[in-house]
This record gives C-alpha cells, structure tokens and sequence, in this order.
C-alpha cells in the first residue's frame, strides 16, 4: 500500500518499464502474433497442399543470416521483457473477482490467467517446433529436408498430429494468447489515454473483440490445416527421411 | 407479526488480535439500514446462541452517505453501513445479513478501521487548492460551465475506501496509492488554481504505486457509492503522466 518503502532508482525508471511493458506486448510481439498467425493460416490455401504455406515461410527464411538477429531482438527479447515484468504484475495483483463479478473484473483476472497460460504454451512451442528445441528431442519444424524437398507443413503437421492432446494444447494456447492480446490492446488504450469516457471504452471493447475473433478463427483455421493435413501424402521418402512420421514419433 | 434478522458480525477485539464471527438476531423493523441493526446489537449485546457479549465497535456520522465513516463489507460488497437498507438487502436475496470490516485497511476493533493510508496518499498529491496568504487575492480565473460540470462529480469522494477496497491491485504486495487518489489529482490538476501544483501530481502519480499500477479491473467505479467517475480520471491520468514524462525527458 501507499506507506511501502521505494528505492529512487526504482522510482526514476518505474514509469518508463511499465510503459514499455505496453509497448512491447503492442509493437513487436503483438504485430507478431497477428503475422505469425496469418502465415500459418496459408496452410488452407487451396491448391497443392502447403504449397502456399511453404511459399510464405520461405519468404522469410529468406531474410537468410539476418533471421536469427531478427528473432532474438524483435521478438524474443520483447517477449522475455514482456513475459518477465508480466510475472512481477501478477505477483502484485490479488484478484477477487469471486467477490465482485463484474465483467471488467473478470476480464483483469483472464488477462493474468491467460498470460501465463501463454507462457507456458509459448515455452512448450518453441521446444516442439523451433530450433531451440532441436537439441532437446523437439525442434520438429523443418523447411526443407536433406534432399532440398519442401517439408514446411508436413513437420508440421506431423507434429501436431504426434499425440491426441497436442491440438488441445494448441486450442488452449492459442485461443488464451489471442484473448491477451485482444484484451492487451483494449487496456493499453486506457493506459496510453486514448480513450478516456465509458462509451469510448465501449466502442474499443467492440473493436478488439472482433479482432479477438477475427485472430482465433485464424488461429485455430491454421491448427485445423495442420491437424487435417494429410503427412502420408507428403514425399514418404521426404518424410521419412527427416523423421517426423506421427507413427514413428510414437 | 415479528420478524427476526440473523446478522452474522467479524468480530476483533483489538488490532493485534484474530477475527471471528458472531452471529445475532435482531427484531426487523420497517426502513431499518445497517447502522441501525449495529444500534440494536449495541442495546442489547447477546449473542444467537445466548451469550452475553460486547457491543459491535463501528464508525457512523453523517448518516446519509456523505462522509464515508461507516464503510464496511456488507453481504460481500464494500458500501456505506447507512445506506445499506436491510429491505434492499433482503430483496437482493440474502437471508442473512454478514457485515465485516474493510480488508485494505488495519482493523482497530470490529468494524472500524484506520483509513488514514487514504489521507496519507491524498497528502502525497497535494488534493488542495495551494492559497498563499491571508490578503486578498482579488477573483479567481473564470471557471466555464463546463469545467465545473466536469470537475463537481469528482469534488463528491469523501475518501470513504470503497474503491480501493474493491480494487484488486490494492492490496499488502502493491504500493498502488488507489483511484480515489488519482482521481483528487485530476480534479485539483484542472483547477484553475490548483494547476499550480500541477507537475508535482504528475510527478507521484508517475511514480511507484502511480497510475501504471492500475490492472484495468475498473471494479472502482462500479462500487463507488457517489457514481464518481473514476475510470474516466485514471485513463485522463494516464495521458497526462505520459505528456509530463516526455516532457520531462526531453528536459521540459
């Protein structure tokens, strides 16, 4: 409460964290999620199946040695600041909305709920289909196999295709990520002092909840490509070759 | 026809004593509120169960919902005691009427507690028009219609808690100072003659326990008793410390 002891140095650069903790779930992760979304959307695409989705992913890997650079300072380091100073939020926040049930009320305790939800579920993905979790029996996610033949949807696939719960998890953690954001935007607009009066606020809570909507029905169109996708299709010898056969994932 | 209230009260004896419940019977009476059943027990201080006890300790004054004293949880929502009306209560499909003090503040004795971190926060805002000297200062700035129609509904907070008791970002893990507060620095920032002290509100408001600590829940508005709109204050807040720190780091 108000009488709780504060360094200076805390003070001096308080504000300018917590605005920047605004910042980074809008700027580089939440554009981010919104394109990283769209692309994996591709795999609807009509046509020779993941053909489009392969073309879209190629158009960033070619960005070639600058992707790596790209990743680490326009998301992931966003993302860790993001995810860190959430954590210190919530660790500050004693939610009581099993007292008070007002929609606004919930919606504080979803957005705490939700952003660890995601945590986890961001943590679970990047093993599962990043490189960083090659080393670690994950990094499922690859372009091309050793034989150049393009492999992007059907790892894939194959990976969310390697256990019943997989498409769960991803059901949850897409649908807790897209809340966050959604939810996200339409508080940041009250942080930043964009909208200020009951019926403003009414409006931009319409506007982010068909956002909200528009981004999980591509979300979990995506998933739904990729839980559908047809692997054995694919090149077997492709497949085989890089190892991602639901069977043999086991 | 009689009617009998069970009125369930947390009772604590003193600041560093644990709290427990007690329950009483109090013969209904058309029109009574809360204070009024406090009054009853008050009279006649036994217990449901036959026991001899001590009046409930509680905090009235003005008794119609201007000053704040007799704020306490009332069937799980924060509200004046004297406005509580036992038939609103009833309506509201409660059986029994459960009255416990404040949670944010610390506990004297039953249901009264020290609000002085209320005070303490408006003090390290500066909540007042700065007047310097007893001469005559001639008339103020003109003050248009529409400034007082914004500023009036802001000059009702009688610092009665309710807010932050609803507010979950107030608690003993957060300096949040509460919206009450900031709500007081918007009001005397738009003061004509308040403005004075203007930067140094946006100064604590910027700070530790400032605005950025506000979760968004907005449960403050929905449970201030005077319909303050204190959503409307935090979000003006927001933009205000924003344009301050700027100009602050770009050395104005």
């Amino acid at each position: 409460m108000a009488d709780q002891p504060v360094s200076p140095t805390q003070d001096k650069y308080y504000f300018l964290v917590r605005r920047l903790h605004s910042l980074t779930g809008l700027v580089p992760v939440g554009i981010f999620l919104c394109v990283h979304l769209a692309t994996n959307a591709t795999v609807m695409a009509p046509g020779e199946p993941g053909a489009m989705f392969q073309e879209s992913i190629e158009r960033i890997h070619a960005l070639g040695p600058l992707l790596v650079p790209v990743e680490i300072v326009g998301i992931f380091i966003p993302l860790l600041f993001h995810t860190l100073l959430g954590f210190q939020i919530i660790f500050t926040s004693r939610s009581n909305a099993q007292q008070y049930r007002y929609g606004g009320n919930v919606r504080y305790m979803l957005q705490r709920t939700s952003g660890m939800i995601a945590f986890v579920f961001i943590l679970y993905h990047l093993w599962q289909m990043h490189w960083f979790g090659a080393g670690l029996g994950g990094g499922a996610f690859e372009l091309h196999d050793e034989a150049g033949v393009a492999t992007g949807a059907a790892t894939t696939a194959a990976a969310i295709q390697s256990a019943w719960w997989v498409v769960w998890a991803y059901r949850l953690g897409i649908v807790a990520t897209v809340f966050h954001l959604a939810n996200g935007i339409w508080t940041s607009l009250i942080t930043w002092g964009i909208t200020i009066r009951p019926n403003t606020q009414r409006v931009s809570g319409y506007a982010c909840t068909a956002l909200g909507v528009v981004l999980c029905a591509v979300g979990l169109g995506a998933l739904r490509g990729f839980a559908t996708f047809d692997v054995t299709s694919a090149d077997p010898e492709a497949v085989m070759s890089s190892g991602t056969r639901p069977a043999e994932r086991g | 026809m009689s009617r009998t209230l069970e009125v369930k009260v947390l009772r604590q004896a003193d600041p560093h004593s644990g709290s427990h419940w007690e329950t009483f019977d109090v013969a209904y009476e058309a029109g009574m509120n809360v204070t009024t059943v406090m009054q009853r027990i008050a009279a006649n201080p036994v217990t449901a169960d036959h026991r001899d006890t001590t009046p409930v300790a509680y905090d009235a004054c003005c008794l119609e919902e201007v000053c704040g004293a007799c704020t306490m949880v009332i069937n799980d929502r924060v509200r004046q005691a004297c406005s509580a009306l036992v038939d609103t209560l009833l309506a509201d499909g409660a059986g029994v009427i459960e009255v416990r003090p404040m949670t944010k503040f610390p506990v004297i004795r039953d249901l009264v507690v020290d609000r002085s971190p209320m005070f303490q926060s408006l003090k390290r805002v500066k909540a007042w028009v700065r007047v310097d000297g007893y001469y005559d200062l001639g008339s103020g700035p003109r003050v248009t219609r529409q400034e007082q129609e914004e500023a009036y509904p802001l000059s009702r907070c009688m610092s009665c808690g309710c807010c932050v008791e609803a507010c979950p970002q107030f608690n003993d893990h957060s300096a949040f100072i509460g919206p009450a507060t900031i709500s007081q620095a918007v009001l005397f920032n738009s003061h004509p003659t308040g403005k004075v002290d203007r930067d140094d509100r946006l100064a604590v408001l910027s700070g530790v326990g400032g605005i950025v600590d506000c979760g968004n829940s907005q449960n403050c508005v929905k449970v201030c008793p005077k319909d303050i709109p204190l959503t409307d204050s935090i979000a003006k807040a927001g933009r205000d410390t924003t344009t301050y720190k700027i100009r602050q780091w770009f050395g104005r």
